[in-house]
């Protein structure tokens, strides 16, 4: 199969426009998807294709249509909702962290919630810190939700199909800063098992687990890190929630040493989380305490040097796996 | 009841022990104190006595076996006890003796996790390098960490396995020696099944197979002999020594023709007295001596830190004898900066003697901080040694031989000796190491300031 | 009579649009008072269990609120979505849920609509469209949009028919002064959705009367004129008036698929929950609405038009006073959910710890009936 190199906003894209070819109950609705084709050019074409009452161009309210999307699950439609970014989320958070995730719970099984709450999630450079949310640690906190982070075009795709067609919530994150990276993606649909991990590049010697645009930059410390001797194992979780704990332990048993790298803050966040997973199954092949790479435990800033040396980078990353394979 | 004598543990870190020799058999009447075996820990070999009067009813165990500490090794009975009791008593569950007594033959038997947990407690080791002590038989006390704190890692023990990770990764299992020689028990068939493939690291004989051969007297037979703990010790501590510890050596040729006039001239007084003084005897205390200026060389890699050690202690490395098994330990000399040479000389002759009959004791193999290892008295011109951690040093000693020497600018015949001074890097720089060659040249060469 | 018109007009207009409305029959008047004693009487019995210690966290109760449940949910159709906020066992009592499995609720055992995971403030009956019982004021009005956009995207973007449902979205004159109700209003409006939101003014949001809390109490219609909303006030304490009003404008909004805003004036009998001593208002204040007890007023209005005698209402009330004793019965007997549940119902698939859902017994026992 020759390849077919399409940017991730576009691999998003047709994982919505394939299941809303697929299924009429399935619509998406959110700030700017519909006339403006998108803030981010996302549902560029999609008005066009499905019409303004699938294409729902909402007011700047986030808890208002949310909500709606919820009410819509709850009688059994399947919404797509947009955010222009995660860090608009927060108004709507009732709604997403109260209502949907709880709905299945609180009715005891009478109602499911399928939605899928999408958008922008981690530092769009030099937003300053009320643009820069990664909202991934405060929100997998919440039981009853699933989340994933793709972390390149074809990985878009096949997750957020997976969302649409889940049966329960599921926050899809993605990122403004890979929106244009291409990549192979089939034109077929498919979907990518939520839960599952991916080992990115195999090694021996350390493991390093990731999610989202991070996974980038471990690759290029991993890339480094094997000029140096240290033969690094990258895995790309794809999923926090379910958290492919497995794939993550049995890359640990190998290495023996493991680092987290995580683009929200670390305290009570997905490296936390990870590492105490790690250390709980994997205690007995440990070489070293799990490491973490987070951002640094600040407002994210305006300024591009101090934006740069908040975020995760290589050179972090690659400062945590020698100081973990005591190389330092 | 019948008494049973388990093995002792009789150090710190031991978990097994051999029974190297037995002074008892059955049937022999003993009492409190004495001694009923040699036995060959960990460390080294030490007297097992008997705490009880009676008459020796079974020896449990075989000379060369090792087994789990409280292993039963032999059963006493007291006076009024008969045969019968102690079979009775056989069946019974013996709660000092746990079911090992079964499985010790093998050497690969995992230790009480309760005795391993508790050791545990007093060492800094990741949980991934406990474990894999633990599957290698590895005693984790025996190890030097290279993690912060001298925390023992993975790569301490796969060093003192002798498989790194790199090793390990490039040579497959199979390609190792210990298998195929398994798969060939050369003692029972000579002749290897063809179906058996041959590896690059076979044993040569078994590979060059001819049923015509004809055996030779005195030519090798290939053949595998387990590892005494001994040998595990040293190759253990060695490999991890090698390994971990960033070695280097420098050298230097001394003028020992002042030395050897002193010794000569030493021993003629010292006649009849008993006393006889060695080169080595003098390097020792020269060694010793050498440190006030060098305080580094005597000091220890603490993982976070440097110690200095306050005390000098020369630790003398001794061949042992290779019809009791060979292999080598380091008996050290405290204080031999404040000892006289005399002092020196006899101790370190009652230590060899020692070492070579009945073995050396824990302390007496304790606390070195600086080895000499001599083997001037084989001939050799000059040879590098390995460090014997906590040690930052070790001090190879070639021979005193007689060469054509340039002295005064005249061709002349003389003794020189040759050194060479292993460093751990981490410790002592090169410039360190040759300051202290330059105050050990001196005391050599000037011997007169040994003996002050 | 076009409603729009109404809301804009005196209350002579709305009151000429009312008369339009026909009172419904005798068993219909008769359902509805049995309705709300049984509505009365579950109440009552909630009250005594939570003092019993066999209910638990909060209890909100109903009383003296009855005719807004029973009138407007008589004006619905019996697919049209009714979604509430915690006091809530009226509406889900009218809407047809079995006493015994809101008990059972209540006291947190299995046989419970939500298998006692829910408790008092959340009382969901899919099968007769109720889609809860919400805990946080305010946030389900969104999601009563979201009802209602749903059932209006089935008919007309799926099915590619008129509009068929409307939703109705109680709350509580507290909820208005919060952000999400604005945002529900303006997103309805913007996007016509059928649904009306039915503010069950019973004057208190908790313990604040409405005037020291809401800026226009004298007349919250005002709000609606704000997202362009028809807007009605309705005696929520004469069931016969809440269902002619209601039904008017529900099938309009049916016809006519668009949001709308009814200020229901009523009043709660009670605490705003079991540990309020009302000590913000006047024991008279309380005398004087218990004086015009919805139940007393159908009741007399029965009397007088002689569809029920005097021995028969009191039969009623005995019977109802049966089957809440039986419900309460029932409930004590059903047992406490296996510890299994904990980890059921959290996702729709088993994975980890999780072990699927499936629907309460009482669904269960339903579908099997029906099959």
């Amino acid at each position: 199969m020759a390849e077919r190199m399409i940017e991730f906003r576009d691999a998003l894209r047709e994982a919505m426009s394939e299941a809303m070819r697929e299924d009429p109950k399935v619509f998406l609705i959110g700030e700017e998807v519909a006339e403006y084709n998108g803030a981010y050019k996302v549902s560029r074409g999609m008005l066009e294709e499905f019409g303004p009452r699938r294409i729902i161009d909402a007011p700047i309210s986030e808890t208002g249509f949310a909500g709606l999307g919820i009410g819509a699950a709850m009688m059994g439609l399947k919404p797509i909702v947009e955010f222009m970014s995660w860090s608009f989320s927060l108004v709507a958070a009732d709604q997403i962290l109260n209502n949907a995730p709880k709905m299945l719970y609180m009715s005891g099984g009478q109602l499911q919630c399928p939605i899928v709450f999408r958008g922008n999630d981690g530092a769009g450079g030099q937003l300053g810190s009320t643009h820069s949310w990664c909202v991934e640690s405060l929100y997998a906190n919440v039981p009853g939700l699933k989340m994933v982070i793709p972390s390149d075009p074809y990985d878009a795709k096949g997750l957020l199909a997976a969302a649409i067609a889940d049966p329960d919530p599921v926050f899809c994150l993605e990122s403004e800063r890979m929106l244009s990276m291409t990549g192979d993606v089939p034109e077929a649909s498919y979907t990518l098992p939520i839960g599952k991990a991916i080992i990115r590049r195999p090694g021996t010697d350390c493991t390093i687990v990731s999610f989202g645009r991070p996974v980038h930059f471990c690759m290029e410390a991993a890339e480094q890190l094997a000029k140096e001797g240290i033969d690094c194992e990258v895995i790309d979780g794809r999923s926090v929630k379910p958290l492919d704990i497995d794939t993550i332990a049995e890359s640990v048993r190998k290495t023996n040493c493991c680092v987290v790298v995580d683009q929200s803050w670390s305290f009570a966040s997905v490296g936390s989380e990870v590492a105490a997973e790690v250390h709980r199954i994997c205690f007995d092949d440990l070489d070293n305490h799990v490491h973490r790479v987070h951002n640094d435990d600040v407002p994210a800033p305006y300024a591009h040097n101090l934006e740069a040396e908040m975020l995760p980078n290589a050179r972090k990353i690659c400062e945590a796996v020698r100081s973990v394979t005591y190389n330092a | 009841m019948p008494i049973d004598i388990t093995m002792p543990r009789l150090s710190d870190t031991m978990e097994k022990g051999t029974i190297i020799k037995w002074h008892v058999a059955a049937g022999d009447e003993v009492s409190s104190g004495d001694v009923l075996a040699d036995v060959e820990t960990d460390k080294a070999t030490m007297e097992m006595q008997s705490f009880d009067d009676g008459k020796v009813e079974r020896i449990a165990v075989k000379e060369g076996e090792p087994v789990d500490v409280g292993t039963v090794v032999a059963i006493l009975l007291e006076e009024d006890e008969s045969p019968e009791d102690a079979a009775v008593a056989q069946n019974q569950p013996v709660a000092a003796a746990p079911a090992a007594t079964v499985e010790s033959s093998s050497p690969a038997a995992v230790p009480a996790p309760e005795a391993q947990r508790s050791r545990a407690g007093n060492l800094k080791l990741t949980p991934v390098a406990r474990r894999l002590a633990e599957e290698h038989g590895i005693d984790p006390a025996s190890l030097v960490g290279s993690g912060p704190g001298g925390r023992i890692v993975k790569r301490d023990v796969l060093a003192a396995v002798g498989t790194s990770t790199e090793t390990r990764s490039a040579v497959p299992p199979s390609a190792a020696p210990t298998p195929a020689t398994q798969s060939q028990p050369v003692v029972i068939d000579p002749v290897p099944t063809p179906a058996v493939p041959v590896t690059a690291v076979q044993p040569v004989s078994t590979a060059s197979t001819n049923s015509d051969i004809i055996a030779i007297p005195g030519s090798l037979q290939s053949h595998s002999e387990p590892l005494s703990n001994m040998r595990q010790t040293i190759a253990a501590r060695l490999v991890q020594s090698k390994q971990s510890i960033p070695h280097y050596q420098v050298s230097a040729s001394f003028n020992v023709d002042p030395l050897l006039a002193l010794r000569k001239s030493l021993n003629q007084q010292l006649e009849g007295t008993g006393s006889k003084i060695s080169v080595n005897d003098l390097v020792v205390r020269a060694c010793a001596l050498a440190m006030y200026a060098n305080p580094l060389m005597n000091a220890s890699w603490g993982g976070d830190s440097i110690v200095y050690n306050g005390a000098v202690n020369i630790g003398v490395a001794i061949a042992l004898p290779v019809e009791s098994g060979g292999g080598l330990v380091v008996a050290t000399i405290r204080d031999a900066d404040r000892k006289s040479i005399r002092v020196i000389s006899a101790e370190t002759r009652a230590l060899s003697e020692k070492a070579k009959t009945r073995g050396l004791t824990v302390d007496e193999m304790a606390d070195s901080t600086f080895t000499i290892s001599n083997l001037g008295m084989f001939g050799v011109d000059d040879f590098t040694a390995i460090i014997n951690p906590p040690n930052s040093a070790i001090l190879a000693v070639g021979g005193a031989i007689q060469k054509p020497v340039v002295r005064d600018g005249e061709l002349a015949v003389g003794h020189e000796m040759k050194v060479t001074l292993s460093n751990d890097h981490r410790v002592i720089d090169g410039a360190t190491a040759a300051q202290y060659l330059v105050s050990l040249r001196e005391y050599i060469e000037n011997p007169a300031q040994i003996l002050v | 009579m076009d409603v729009t018109t109404v809301m804009s007009s005196s209350p002579s207009t709305q009151e000429a649009a009312r008369a339009k409305t026909p009172i419904p029959g005798p068993e219909v008047l008769v359902k509805w008072l049995r309705d709300m004693m049984l509505i009365r009487e579950f109440e009552v019995r909630c009250m005594q269990a939570y003092q019993n210690k066999l209910a638990g966290g909060f209890l909100h109760v109903y009383n003296g609120q009855e005719a807004v449940a029973v009138g407007c949910i008589a004006a619905l159709q019996s697919d049209d979505p009714v979604i509430t906020a915690y006091r809530d066992h009226g509406h889900a009592l009218a809407r047809g849920m079995d006493p015994k499995i809101g008990m059972a609720e209540l006291f947190g055992r299995i046989g419970g609509c939500a298998k006692g995971k829910g408790g008092s403030m959340h009382f969901f009956d899919v099968t007769n469209h109720m889609y809860g019982g919400h805990g946080i004021v305010g946030a389900q009005t969104p999601v009563g949009a979201g009802l209602a956009f749903a059932t209006q995207y089935e008919d007309e973007v799926i099915n590619k028919r008129p509009n068929s449902r409307v939703t109705l979205c109680f709350l509580g004159d507290g909820a208005l002064n919060q952000g999400a109700f604005h945002e529900a209003c303006n997103l309805a409006k913007v996007l016509n959705i059928p649904v009306i939101y039915v503010v069950e003014n019973n004057q208190y949001a908790m313990g604040t009367a409405i005037d020291r809390c809401t800026s226009a109490a004298d007349q919250l219609t005002k709000k609606a004129l704000a997202y362009d909303m028809d807007a009605i006030e309705v005696d929520g304490m004469d069931v016969i008036k809440t269902y002619c009003d209601m039904k008017a404008l529900v099938d309009d909004v049916r016809a006519n698929p668009r949001p709308a805003f009814v200020d229901m004036k009523c009043y709660r009998y009670k605490g705003h929950s079991m540990s309020d001593p009302r000590k913000y208002r006047t024991h008279e204040e309380e005398q004087s609405y218990e004086s015009q007890d919805p139940i007393d007023t159908l009741s007399k209005f029965m009397l007088k038009t002689g569809v029920l005698e005097e021995p028969a209402i009191k039969a009623m009330s005995k019977e109802v006073r049966t089957e809440i004793r039986a419900a309460v019965k029932w409930a004590e007997e059903s047992p406490e959910p296996d510890i299994s549940e904990l980890y059921h119902d959290v996702y729709v698939e088993q994975w980890g710890p999780y072990t699927g859902t499936s629907f309460p017994q009482f669904m269960q026992d339903e579908s099997k009936g029906g099959s």
